[in-house]
C-alpha cells in the first residue's frame, strides 16, 4: 500500500524508516514524499528535492576551482565537493568531470570525497536525486538492463547525475528512456515497458 | 463634542485623502481616547457615513453575492510551474494571482550573512506593474512589499528545519501578477506549497487566510474592496496539524469576544485552504 504525503501529515503509529518526527506516539512526515507500507514495515521517501550528501554515495561531479589543497567540485547540492590533493595522483583542472565516492561530511557540511576518476567525453543529464534509486533499480537490475540492450556505457550518480557514453543514437534512447524512468518513477511495471521502450525501434 | 463632531475633526485634520487607512486610524484614534473598543464600530460607522461609504452587506451577502463564511472561488493551486526552480507554485485565489517560486538551500551568499547554524529564508515579495487596476505601480521595493517580504520570512522560519542546512540559504520569491486583496496570505500559503516541492523538510504545510469585520459583521476571506473599506483587517496563518498561529496582523479594533469569533472562522477557513493544498501536491502523483 503506498500513499503519497505532504509535510505534517501522519504516516503511521508504527516506527518509520525515512524523514519523519514524533509526536505523542504518532510520526509525521517531515517532507513531501511517497509512503510504503510493506506489513510491519513503513518507508518514506521523498518525491523531490536536493541532493544531501551521505558517506559512501557515488556521486558525479564538475571541477570548480585549482586551489592549494586540492580541488572544489560541484556535486549539484547546497554544499560544494572538496577534493583533497592527497586522495588522488592525477591532476585535474576546471571543467573535468569525474565520478568520486563521498568519503565524510562534517559538522559544518564540508563534503570530503575519495577515488576520483576523470570521465572522459561522452554526455551528462540531471534528473531528480530522489528518482535515481528507480533508476538504478533493485540489485542494479534496471542500469544493468539498459547497460544490456544498447550497449552505453552508463554511471549513475547518487546526486542525480548520469554520465553516458556511447554511440549519439543510443545514447538518445537512453536519456529518453531516462527520463521516462524519472516521470513514471512512482508507478508500476516500469522495468517491463522501459525494457519494451529500448528493445523497439528508434 | 458629540462623537460625529470628534469624527469630522479628525477627517478634517487627516492630511491624506479620506482612504480606508484613515477611517480605522481615526475610529480607533477615537476609541483609545476613550479607552473602550466599543466605540471602535460606534466612530468608524459615523467616519463611513459622512464620507458616503456604501453598504458592504445587504440582505446578509456581500458585494460579490458571497455569504459571511464563504471562502472566495476560484481557489487553485498548481505546483511545479516553474521548471527552473527547485519549487514553485501559481495560485488563484478569486481575482489573484500569485506565482512563487523556491531556490535553494543553496550557499549564503554574500558569505558574511550566513549563519553558521542554520540555514536563512530570504523572501522577496514584489507585485507587478500590472498587477492592480489603478495606475501602474512604478517597479522596486515599497514600505509595504518590505513588510510583506519580512513575514513570509518569519512565518516560513518557524516551520522549516532551518538546522538542516547550516550556511545555506532558501530563497522565496513571489510575485503577484494580479491582486485583489487577500495577497499576503495567497503568498504565504502558496510559498508553503512551493517549499514542500522543492523537498524542504517542515513541521508542516501552512495554510494561510484572511479574516474580517465588515458592517459589524466578522467575516472570511476578504476581497479587495472589503479589505480596503472593512472595519477590521486580520490574515493570519495556521500550522493545520495542530492550529498553532505562526502569523497574525489586525489592522483595527475587535473586542475580545469578536477576536475569538474571527479566530474561530479563520481557523475554519484556513483548513478549507489546506485541503487546497495538499490536494495540489498530491495531484502530482495520482497513483
Amino acid at each position: 500500500m503506498r500513499k503519497v504525503v505532504v509535510p505534517g501529515e501522519l504516516v503511521s503509529e508504527k516506527k518509520v524508516e525515512g524523514p519523519v518526527y514524533e509526536d505523542d506516539g504518532k510520526y509525521y512526515s517531515l517532507i513531501y514524499g511517497l509512503a510504503t507500507y510493506e506489513g510491519e514495515r513503513v518507508k518514506l521517501i521523498p518525491l523531490e528535492g536536493r541532493y544531501m550528501p551521505k558517506p559512501g554515495d557515488l556521486v558525479i561531479g564538475v571541477v570548480q576551482e585549482a586551489r592549494f589543497f586540492g580541488y572544489l567540485v560541484d556535486i549539484r547540492s547546497p554544499y560544494t565537493g572538496v577534493l583533497m590533493a592527497n586522495e588522488t595522483r592525477e591532476k585535474f583542472t576546471e571543467g573535468d568531470v569525474i565520478s568520486a565516492k563521498v568519503k565524510t561530511v562534517d559538522e559544518v557540511k564540508n563534503v570530503f570525497l575519495t577515488s576520483p576518476r576523470r570521465l572522459e567525453g561522452g554526455r551528462i543529464i540531471e534528473i531528480i536525486p530522489a528518482k535515481v534509486p528507480r533508476v538504478i533499480g533493485k540489485k542494479k537490475s534496471m542500469v544493468l538492463m539498459m547497460k544490456q540492450l544498447t550497449g552505453v556505457q552508463i554511471l549513475v550518480g547518487s546526486n542525480g547525475r548520469v554520465w553516458l557514453r556511447g554511440p549519439w543514437e543510443k545514447m538518445s534512447k537512453v536519456i529518453e528512456a531516462i527520463l521516462m524512468i524519472e516521470r513514471e518513477a512512482h508507478t508500476t511495471g516500469l522495468t517491463d515497458r522501459i525494457r519494451e521502450f529500448l528493445e523497439g525501434e528508434g | 463634542m458629540s462623537l460625529e463632531d470628534e469624527v469630522r475633526k479628525l477627517l478634517s485634520e487627516n492630511v491624506k485623502k479620506a482612504g480606508p487607512r484613515a477611517l480605522r486610524a481615526i475610529a480607533r484614534k477615537i476609541a483609545e481616547e476613550k479607552g473602550d473598543p466599543n466605540v471602535y464600530t460606534e466612530a468608524f460607522k459615523v467616519a463611513a457615513r459622512i464620507l458616503g461609504r456604501p453598504k458592504l452587506i445587504v440582505d446578509g451577502k456581500r458585494i460579490d453575492g458571497r455569504s459571511p463564511d464563504e471562502l472566495r472561488t476560484p481557489l487553485r493551486i498548481e505546483v511545479g510551474v516553474l521548471s527552473r526552480a527547485d519549487g514553485s507554485a501559481l495560485i488563484e485565489w478569486g481575482k489573484n494571482k500569485i506565482v512563487v517560486g523556491v531556490y535553494g538551500p543553496r550557499p549564503c551568499i554574500p558569505k558574511h550573512e550566513a549563519n553558521p547554524y542554520r540555514a536563512l529564508v530570504k523572501a522577496r515579495y514584489n507585485m507587478a506593474p500590472f498587477s492592480t487596476p489603478e495606475e501602474r505601480i512604478r517597479p522596486g521595493p515599497t514600505r509595504r512589499s518590505v513588510e510583506i517580504s519580512k513575514l513570509l520570512e518569519e512565518a516560513l522560519s518557524s516551520v522549516i528545519l532551518l538546522e538542516e542546512f547550516p550556511g545555506a540559504q532558501i530563497e522565496v520569491y513571489v510575485e503577484v501578477l494580479q491582486s485583489d486583496g487577500g495577497t499576503r496570505v495567497a503568498s504565504l500559503t502558496a510559498a508553503s506549497v512551493a517549499l514542500a516541492q522543492a523537498g524542504i523538510p517542515m513541521l508542516d504545510l501552512i495554510s494561510a487566510v484572511a479574516v474580517g469585520k465588515v458592517d459589524g459583521q466578522i467575516v472570511i476571506d476578504l476581497n479587495k474592496d472589503e479589505d480596503n473599506w472593512g472595519e477590521v483587517d486580520m490574515p493570519l496563518a495556521i500550522l493545520p496539524r495542530t492550529r498553532e498561529l505562526v502569523f497574525l496582523q489586525t489592522d483595527g479594533l475587535l473586542t475580545k469576544e469578536e477576536y475569538k469569533e474571527a479566530l474561530k472562522l479563520g481557523i475554519k477557513g484556513a483548513l478549507q485552504i489546506y485541503e487546497v493544498q495538499k490536494e495540489a501536491l498530491k495531484r502530482r502523483y495520482m497513483l
